[in-house]
């Protein structure tokens, strides 16, 4: 894979330097690159001669075969488009370097696949992104009076941590018959599936993909493999305009339905 | 057929539907699979049902976490109550070698404590026999699999194992400095299911971490490497792609048979002389449950309205800890190290029963997903952490949930792609199982901080499913007697993790493949009882090591017993 | 006679005469107890390295059992020369079979891991070790040598005894071959085995230095002091091969490398011990770290290479 020299490009004129993410301290935008995080030059899709071949053919068939739009309209597809945007925001990577994410979730709900279970506070999952497009678009309404995609990055991210947060002002009839602490797990983790399932993912946070015939011979103390990477770690601060940089650690709550569903923990 | 290593060369025997064979068994994993391979090879006509396919590992599996959805049962299930669990590639598996094809193989046995948790408790069930009456069983399938551990297992009934102990990866390692730094004795290197070295024509681990994604390698134990193959070579039956939905029930009051639908959902009908259910503890029920008809409303062997009821599953609650340096935990087996030091019940707690505390290794896909539960990370965030995966180590603990009556599977009114009413599932902690968990959550904290973490955080989840068809002397408080024999039907048998009145912290699998040679020893000893008489002999049946698979006798280490 | 007794205890002199009891080949005792010692050594090694391996095959027991017999064997022969002509030889021959039964089963189970030789660095890492058979060999080569030496109190006439040869063997070989075989015999109950030992010296430092290579690698170098074994095995094989054709190699560059080959060994040992006990448990797991930490004999046969090259230098060559 050639890499060009990150100093030879320039900010496309479309990118807002304040939706970057920008080194610590100076501020200054981070360009979108090929790959980020801290394993510069590690590339799994390198190492396939290693793999089986059922692995193998299906890794490229997910690098190379991005499915089409069959069960989103073309405007709910830009809206999740816009949504994953914000839940797994990819724009320090260059756009032919971005991992397609509502492409894998439209093709979970064209061919109904589930995971094994459905919770009961949760209708199938179609309906449940139907409805959550109508919650949101409310909640913006409420918010900032206008439609989500229609506002500003800042004000969409600040309407997505409410659902985040569970802590809604709009769309109570629909948050009713739907838990907003399983819908929000449930988006999390389709976009979660299909970012983190996709090679360039593994080559940014250092995992060591397909591991079959050849597997790790150094075990402990986390020493890379001979075609792994030592870590290189630098420090960056989220974009300015961007809300979800924050995380709250949820140790004291000891039951799964307490840390999803923001059931109060009457028993601390 | 089953790898580049692993092959069965002969032919498969297929009986038709309108042939009455002698056992015929729904569901072709742990349980099941053990069954098929001592039936057959003590000579009876017996044919499994299994609703996913028949495993080519080759071909079929991948190493990849996204890619090995199908290894998982992912059928419809409502889940509800206080407390819902996760199903799929949690807890339930699909195709030959079900639910063994994906566990992490840790195979602890369950302690002498467990069989007796009422007489000592006050709370939960009695086992309607004792951990004596199942340790032959626990060294018999210790060696079948075989079990990787310690030469020395100091808790419960302190015991070796047959093959030589893992080495350790980043999260062993990790776990293994918490405890001694709090001095908290720890099993090293097992026990797991996975070869230390190899046997036959199965290499040993390569330490890739993909256990859960199903072991290409063939080092890890699944009945479709340890049992089935044996159960083929002697004229047993895997029928794959067979969805079970009715036990049909003759006029005499005896089953006669199961309809089952084939992959292109056409039904079919196979007669035989007894059944012996082993789904596991939704489909199991819920196959009880949808076979109601005239007599039996509530379900087939349900007079004590017990099926369905006292569904147990484990508290799994997943720590996680960052250490400054690296870890890279998806290496090594998830499972290679564990403590039972806090398993039994310790007067100086609130709570009864207790817990353990054992290594896991998520992928990054898993990873993900409980860094937004334990952080609440997402957007910036949570790329942030997941660029951080390298740094985290995670331990799991396993606590002992007790059986409750309104934790049950029922039948919803939604069907699954058969047309079959799916199982709505209903689960709920209580006072006992909150109170133990937090302690439990707040043990393996600390252990993980003494291991030398930065950040201990914590994702709360359950894991493994038993019960909700349990065994017990009394027809009405349990639905199968201590053979795995429904009170209410003499030919009609339950084989699975189901039948367990309690579960300790132990994982279920080992157990569940202990109590299937048990009940093939007692179904081989009645001979032709069970076809034609409704007589139940009580009488322990003598144990027919002989009848373990060929490749069984002749590696591992002497042991202590 | 009455200075004789100062002038054994004299450091100086005591060495001499080892040098000369070595020259002529008069070393049976010490070699005997020599070839037991290492044996215990290599039995630990293999009894817990097979235990990793989890005595899957019921052959992996062989090595256990037969360096026990072949340390017996060799304190037998300490005190008995019929012992150190029959059942130390004996012993000896049977483990260096087994040592390439060892062999043939390592390499078919690093063909036999998923890749097979395709993936030669990760299997040998993660298979068998493929050298270790061989080097396990070691003692027994030893052994079987110290069978064929003379006691160290030999006189003239036991020096003539060739009652401990096998001519039985030789008969059944061809009359050349068979000739051969006596003559060799011979020169090395005369000490007259230079050659034959700096070969195996050679071998054994190549073996020993491959297996340490790739064991370091898999730990990826931590240590800059991991590199000295791998760089100090092939001067130690070339110093060897080289005393093959070179008389003044044999007795200068050979015993001066083995030398440092045996205390980089010691340091080796050193480090590894201090490895086992930094392992996660340290001394409360002991025995586990043990198993699974650096191999703590390992660094030890790699200090067998110096010894043998040591006692080559002090070997006669043969006769011309």
């Amino acid at each position: 894979m050639t890499k060009k020299p990150k100093s030879s490009r320039r900010l496309p004129l479309d990118i807002d330097p304040s939706l970057l993410p920008c080194k610590a301290g100076s501020g200054e935008a981070i360009l979108p690159s090929e790959q980020p995080g801290y394993y510069p030059g590690y590339s799994n899709l390198s190492q396939q001669a290693f793999w089986d071949k059922a692995t193998r053919d299906l890794i490229n068939d997910r690098v190379n075969n991005v499915p089409r739009i069959r069960h989103f309209s073309a405007e709910s597809a830009l809206f999740w488009r816009v949504v994953f945007e914000h839940v797994l925001p990819q724009s320090d990577r260059i756009p032919e370097r971005r991992i397609p994410l509502v492409e894998r979730l439209d093709e979970r709900l064209h061919n109904k696949r589930g995971v094994g279970y459905r919770y009961e506070k949760m209708p199938p999952d179609r309906e449940a992104y139907r409805l959550a497009e109508i919650a949101i678009n409310e909640e913006s309404q409420s918010r900032f009076n206008a439609h989500f995609i229609d506002l500003p990055h800042l004000q969409q991210d600040i309407v997505l941590q409410a659902i985040h947060d569970g802590k809604p002002s709009a769309a109570k009839a629909i948050w009713k018959q739907m838990s907003i602490g399983r819908f929000w797990l449930l988006l999390m983790q389709d976009a979660i599936e299909a970012y983190y399932a996709h090679p360039w993912a593994w080559d940014e946070i250092g995992f060591g993909g397909p591991a079959y015939p050849r597997a790790y011979t150094r075990l402990e103390r986390g020493e890379p493999e001979p075609w792994e990477v030592e870590e290189q770690r630098y420090d960056w601060d989220a974009p300015r305009y961007s809300v979800s940089d924050s995380t709250e650690s949820t140790h004291h709550l000891h039951t799964e339905s307490r840390q999803n569903e923001f059931l109060p923990d009457e028993s601390q | 057929m089953l790898g580049p290593l692993q092959h069965i060369d002969f032919p498969m025997r297929r009986y038709r539907d309108t042939e009455e064979i002698d056992y015929l068994i729904v569901g072709c994993g742990s349980g099941g699979g053990v069954l098929l391979q001592r039936l057959a090879r003590a000579g009876f006509k017996v044919v499994a049902l299994e609703a996913g396919p028949f495993w080519d590992t080759e071909r079929d599996w991948v190493s990849d976490e996204s890619g090995s959805h199908k290894l998982y049962w992912e059928d419809l299930r409502i889940t509800g109550g206080t407390d819902p669990l996760a199903f799929g590639a949690n807890n339930s598996g699909k195709g030959v070698g079900g639910g063994s094809v994906h566990w992490a193989a840790f195979t602890p046995r369950f302690h002498p404590s467990d069989f007796e948790v009422y007489t000592r408790d006050g709370l939960g069930a009695d086992w309607p026999f004792s951990y004596e009456t199942l340790r032959p069983y626990y060294e018999q399938l210790e060696l079948e699999m075989p079990v990787a551990g310690p030469a020395y297992f100091p808790w419960g009934h302190p015991h070796g194992y047959p093959y030589g102990p893992h080495p350790m990866g980043g999260v062993g390692n990790a776990l293994i400095k918490g405890c001694t730094a709090l001095g908290i004795p720890v099993s090293i290197g097992g026990p797991v299911a996975i070869l230390s070295g190899s046997r036959a024509d199965r290499p040993h681990c390569i330490y890739r971490g993909f256990c859960i994604q199903g072991c290409k390698v063939g080092a890890k134990a699944s009945t479709l490497v340890t049992h089935v193959p044996d159960a083929i070579a002697n004229g047993g039956e895997v029928r794959e792609y067979s969805m079970a939905h009715r036990i049909e029930l003759g006029r005499d009051g005896r089953v006669t048979g199961v309809h089952y639908f084939d992959r292109d959902g056409a039904s079919w009908f196979q007669r035989a002389k007894a059944v012996i259910v082993a789904g596991y503890a939704i489909e199991t029920p819920r196959l009880l449950l949808n076979s109601a008809c005239p007599g039996h409303e509530n379900g087939l062997a349900n007079s004590s309205d017990t099926v369905g009821r006292y569904l147990m599953a484990q508290a799994g609650n997943v720590v996680l800890g960052r250490f400054d340096q690296p870890v890279r935990m998806y290496k090594a087996p998830p499972a290679h190290a564990l403590t039972e030091e806090f398993y039994e019940t310790d007067p100086r707690n609130d709570f009864a029963r207790g817990f353990a505390i054992q290594t896991v290794g998520p992928l990054p896909i898993a990873f993900g997903k409980q860094m937004v539960s334990a952080k609440r990370a997402w957007g910036w965030g949570l790329r942030r952490e997941m660029m951080d995966y390298n740094h985290w180590a995670s331990f799991g603990l396993l606590g002992e949930i007790l059986p409750w009556a309104d934790n049950r599977v029922t039948l919803s009114e939604e069907r699954d792609q058969f047309g079959i009413r799916a199982p709505h599932i209903s689960f709920n902690l209580h006072d006992n199982d909150h109170r133990l968990i937090k302690a439990a959550k707040n043990k393996t904290m600390e252990v993980m901080q003494a291991a030398g973490a930065t950040e201990v955080i914590q994702e709360a989840r359950y894991a493994h499913l038993v019960g909700a068809a349990r065994m017990g002397k009394d027809p009405r408080t349990s639905v199968v007697d201590k053979f795995g024999r429904t009170h209410d039907i003499a030919n009609l048998f339950v084989c699975d993790g189901s039948i367990l009145p309690t579960q300790g912290s132990a994982n279920p699998g080992l157990t569940i493949q202990a109590l299937a040679a048990r009940t093939a020893d007692y179904l081989i000893a009645q001979g032709d009882t069970v076809f034609n008489s409704n007589r139940r002999d009580m009488n322990e049946p003598p144990m027919s090591r002989e009848l373990a698979p060929s490749d069984t006798w002749g590696h591992g280490v002497p042991r202590v017993k | 006679m009455t200075d004789s007794i100062p002038q054994i205890l004299h450091p100086v002199n005591e060495l001499k005469s080892l040098e000369n009891r070595i020259r002529e080949g008069r070393f049976q005792r010490s070699l005997a107890l020599l070839t037991a010692a290492t044996s215990i050594f290599s039995g630990l090694e293999v009894a817990y390295e097979h235990y990793r391996g989890s005595y899957s095959r019921r052959v992996m027991y062989t090595p256990v059992i037969l360096s026990g017999v072949l340390a017996a064997a060799g304190v037998a022969a300490f005190f008995s020369r019929r012992a150190a002509r029959t059942v130390l030889r004996l012993a000896a021959a049977v483990t260096l079979v087994d040592a390439g039964v060892g062999f043939y089963f390592h390499v078919r189970g690093i063909q036999r891991k998923p890749g097979g030789w395709r993936l030669p660095m990760t299997n040998m890492i993660m298979g068998p070790p493929i050298f270790a058979p061989l080097l396990f060999g070691t003692s027994a080569y030893l052994g079987l040598i110290a069978s064929y030496l003379q006691r160290e109190d030999a006189n003239d006439i036991e020096r003539g005894d060739r009652s401990g040869d096998d001519t039985w063997l030789a008969r059944l070989l061809p009359p050349r071959e068979g000739r051969e075989l006596l003559s060799e015999e011979q020169d090395i109950r005369e000490g007259a085995f230079q050659r034959q030992v700096a070969i195996i010296t050679g071998i054994s430092a190549l073996l020993s230095g491959f297996e340490a290579y790739y064991s370091h690698y898999k730990n990826n170098f931590r240590y800059a002091v991991q590199w000295t074994p791998i760089a100090i095995a092939p001067l130690l094989a070339a110093a060897s091969f080289a005393a093959i054709r070179s008389r003044r190699i044999a007795t200068t560059a050979l015993p001066a490398i083995s030398a440092v080959a045996a205390a980089d060994s010691a340091i080796g040992f050193y480090y590894h011990a201090r490895g086992v006990l930094r392992r996660p448990g340290g001394t409360k797991h002991l025995i586990y770290n043990i198993i699974y930490g650096p191999p703590i004999f390992a660094p030890l046969l790699f200090g067998a290479a110096g010894m043998l090259g040591i006692l080559a230098s002090l070997l006669r060559r043969r006769r011309p």
